[in-house]
């Protein structure tokens, strides 16, 4: 279903290093993605994995020690691993591409009436002027689900709550009228009925307004509700992509399956929770082999030896570990996993 | 809002009356002979007696600084006793304040035309030369005492420039070196501010937001950055007028300018007590002054900070 939708970005390849004192870290190692026209991709990984990374060199803000070395992100037929100056990324920036940012609390200027700061956008991108600019955000306004929309209009960030600011950030993202919506932790520093609410909002206005959606988290009960599509990062490099039920119940990689056993929901009472052993490798070196190899139960001779290929598992599935390779041992994953997946195919084919 | 001023302004008559008190006891410790000068000579301990009786130091402490308060409503600080014998102490004060403020003005206004877009400049081009330039100007004037550089610019660029060494009201020319050499550290003081101000709120998330709504650098730096670096300026910036003005006493003694500073000066050297007092009571009121109007500014640029209910909260 998603495969036969159009690209509408995708990247090639991509190598990112930032230099740090000297020394030369690698944050995204070769990595190949596409993002189809309409969906919703959810890039899931741990703390460090380089999703932000990732997606700030798609909006061309990555801090200025780092830089690609080698790769494309192809948007409509240009590569903005070129762009170097501001005016380039300003023909893509807010208007084309738009970003929803973590923390609500901080992300708006606390000098400005959010009518203010939205109509900003307006403005710039939709080249509206006074009347009618105002008119674009009050619509807005009432697009993101606030009412009494005039009153709201003249206030200042401080005046209202958590979840209303996050709603004023999307107004803010998609008052671009962008093609592509990166939402980065939209959810993170909400409480759990005010995260329930932000990301049904999302949903409609990626209906109405036919947004394509990333999502960078780590919450997989965020990514469970939302995603139509799901890329498990880890140390830099995208592991395992497919369909949110071919991760969730069908999934490859020895990591993907630690990342579900670690879920709450899983465990038993009485159980200690399941937790990965280890820590990621450390980016300042070259990784040899597959970057999980070492934490990986399941690991074989070569996972130490060479990177694992994309092995396709369906139309939509691929995952990058040996244990596909037709010469690998057969490994089931861990008897908890097993139960959790059966339940989810039963639940699916229903 | 007016509120809240009219609090402040109490709050600050009570501080005055304090600051008073203090100095006014202070300066009542000080030994007798003081007040005689060159003629405790001529006087017999009688004569001198009768002397000091007159000046009302005889008087119980509280009695004295009762009078002084009383006298103080009616706008009269006394009279001076032995820096220009029996003239108003508001008439000497007068006839020199003009020239500290003129000079103070002077000095702020040059600093912050000069202090304010270096620092903007410096924060826009971090860790470019400028700012290197910028920051190495700032070290320099912090870590050299005043004394020092006042002193070599009186003395050689005078020498260099051809310039006169002392002030001449009637003069132009002879207005430039003071006026620099007050300026050259409240210049440095508001770069640094404006430049560690403006750092911190780039690092901002706003900022970050601004960035991806497709805000390009220069409208980011002026119309978001700019006025959030403010609020903590803003809250200063008064306070710093005020010191500059008052705080001239080095420069005033190094050009021979007859203003505030010298004033006080030769008032504590010959004891005279009712100028000393005149001239704190002038400091501190400018000072607190200063403060009210920063908490004022500050509420005016912030929109978080509604002044009058609960007090002012950042």
């Amino acid at each position: 279903m998603t495969s036969k939708k159009p690209r509408i970005l995708f990247i090639q390849n991509l190598v990112i290093q930032f230099t740090l004192r000297g020394r030369v870290l690698t944050a995204i190692r070769d990595i190949s993605l596409d993002l189809y026209k309409g969906e919703s991709l959810a890039i899931v990984g741990e703390s460090g994995s380089g999703k932000s990374v990732l997606m700030k060199s798609i909006m061309g803000l990555l801090d200025k020690n780092g830089s690609i070395k080698q790769g494309r992100i192809i948007y409509q037929a240009q590569d903005l691993g070129q762009f170097t100056t501001e005016q380039e990324w300003l023909r893509v920036r807010g208007k084309e591409i738009a970003m929803v940012t973590q923390d609500p609390m901080t992300s708006l200027n606390p000098l400005k009436t959010i009518g203010k700061q939205i109509e900003e956008c307006v403005v710039l991108h939709q080249g509206l002027k006074g009347k009618e600019a105002y008119e674009e955000t009050l619509k807005l306004l009432k697009d993101v689900g606030i009412h009494d929309v005039k009153k709201r209009y003249k206030q200042y960030p401080h005046e209202f709550s958590g979840g209303m600011r996050q709603r004023i950030v999307i107004a803010i993202a998609i008052a671009c009228k962008p093609n592509i919506l990166i939402c980065d932790e939209p959810t993170t520093a909400l409480d759990v009925t005010i995260q329930a609410q932000i990301l049904q909002l999302l949903k409609n206005l990626q209906h109405k307004y036919g947004l394509t959606i990333v999502y960078i988290t780590h919450d997989l009960g965020v990514v469970a509700k939302v995603a139509d599509r799901i890329a498990v990062m880890y140390a830099g490099d995208v592991i395992e992509v497919g369909e949110t039920h071919e991760i969730f119940f069908n999934s490859k990689h020895p990591y993907t399956w630690a990342l579900i056993s670690s879920l709450p929901q899983l465990g038993s009472k009485g159980e200690q929770l399941y937790s990965i052993k280890g820590t990621p490798p450390n980016l300042f070196q070259e990784i040899k082999g597959d970057a999980f190899a070492p934490r990986n139960q399941y690991a074989l001779k070569i996972d130490f030896l060479e990177r694992p290929p994309f092995f396709q598992v369906s139309d939509t599935h691929y995952a990058r570990t040996w244990l596909l390779d037709p010469l690998a041992p057969k490994v089931e994953p861990p008897a908890a996993l097993q139960a959790f997946f059966a339940e989810g195919r039963q639940y699916a084919s229903d | 809002m007016l509120q809240y001023i009219g609090k402040r302004l109490l709050q600050s008559v009570l501080t005055l009356f304090i600051i008073i008190t203090i100095v006014f006891s202070l300066l009542r410790l000080m030994p007798e002979e003081g007040y005689l000068g060159a003629a405790a000579d001529k006087m017999s301990p009688a004569q001198q007696e009768i002397y000091l009786t007159n000046l009302g130091l005889r008087e119980p402490l509280l009695v004295q600084l009762g009078n002084f308060c009383m006298n103080l409503f009616q706008g009269d600080l006394g009279k001076s006793v032995t820096y220009r014998t029996d003239v108003p102490v508001t008439t000497i004060i007068a006839g020199k304040v003009t020239y500290s403020l003129l000079f103070g003005l002077g000095a702020v206004a040059l600093s912050l035309i000069v202090g304010v877009p270096l620092g903007i400049m410096m924060a826009y081009r971090k860790g470019r030369w400028l700012d290197r330039l910028g920051t190495g100007y700032i070290v320099f004037v912090v870590a050299v005492p005043a004394a020092v550089y006042y002193l070599v610019i009186q003395m050689y660029i005078t020498d260099l420039f051809q310039l006169p060494m002392l002030f001449d009201e009637y003069r132009p020319i002879t207005w430039i070196l003071p006026l620099t050499s007050m300026a050259l550290a409240p210049t440095a003081s508001y770069a640094m501010w404006m430049r560690r101000y403006m750092v911190d709120e780039l690092n901002k998330d706003y900022i970050k937001l601004a960035r991806a709504k497709g805000v390009k650098e220069r409208t980011l730096m002026f119309k978001h950055v700019l006025r959030n670096a403010f609020i903590p300026m803003a809250q200063y910036l008064p306070a710093t007028i005020l010191f500059t003005i008052t705080g001239s006493i080095y420069i005033e003694s190094l050009y021979s300018i007859p203003g505030m500073g010298g004033l006080l000066v030769d008032a504590i050297q010959r004891q005279d007590n009712t100028v000393v007092q005149g001239l704190v009571l002038v400091f501190s009121s400018l000072g607190i002054i200063g403060l009210i109007l920063g908490d004022i500014a500050m509420a005016l640029v912030d929109p978080r900070i509604k002044l009058g209910k609960g007090g002012g909260v950042r």
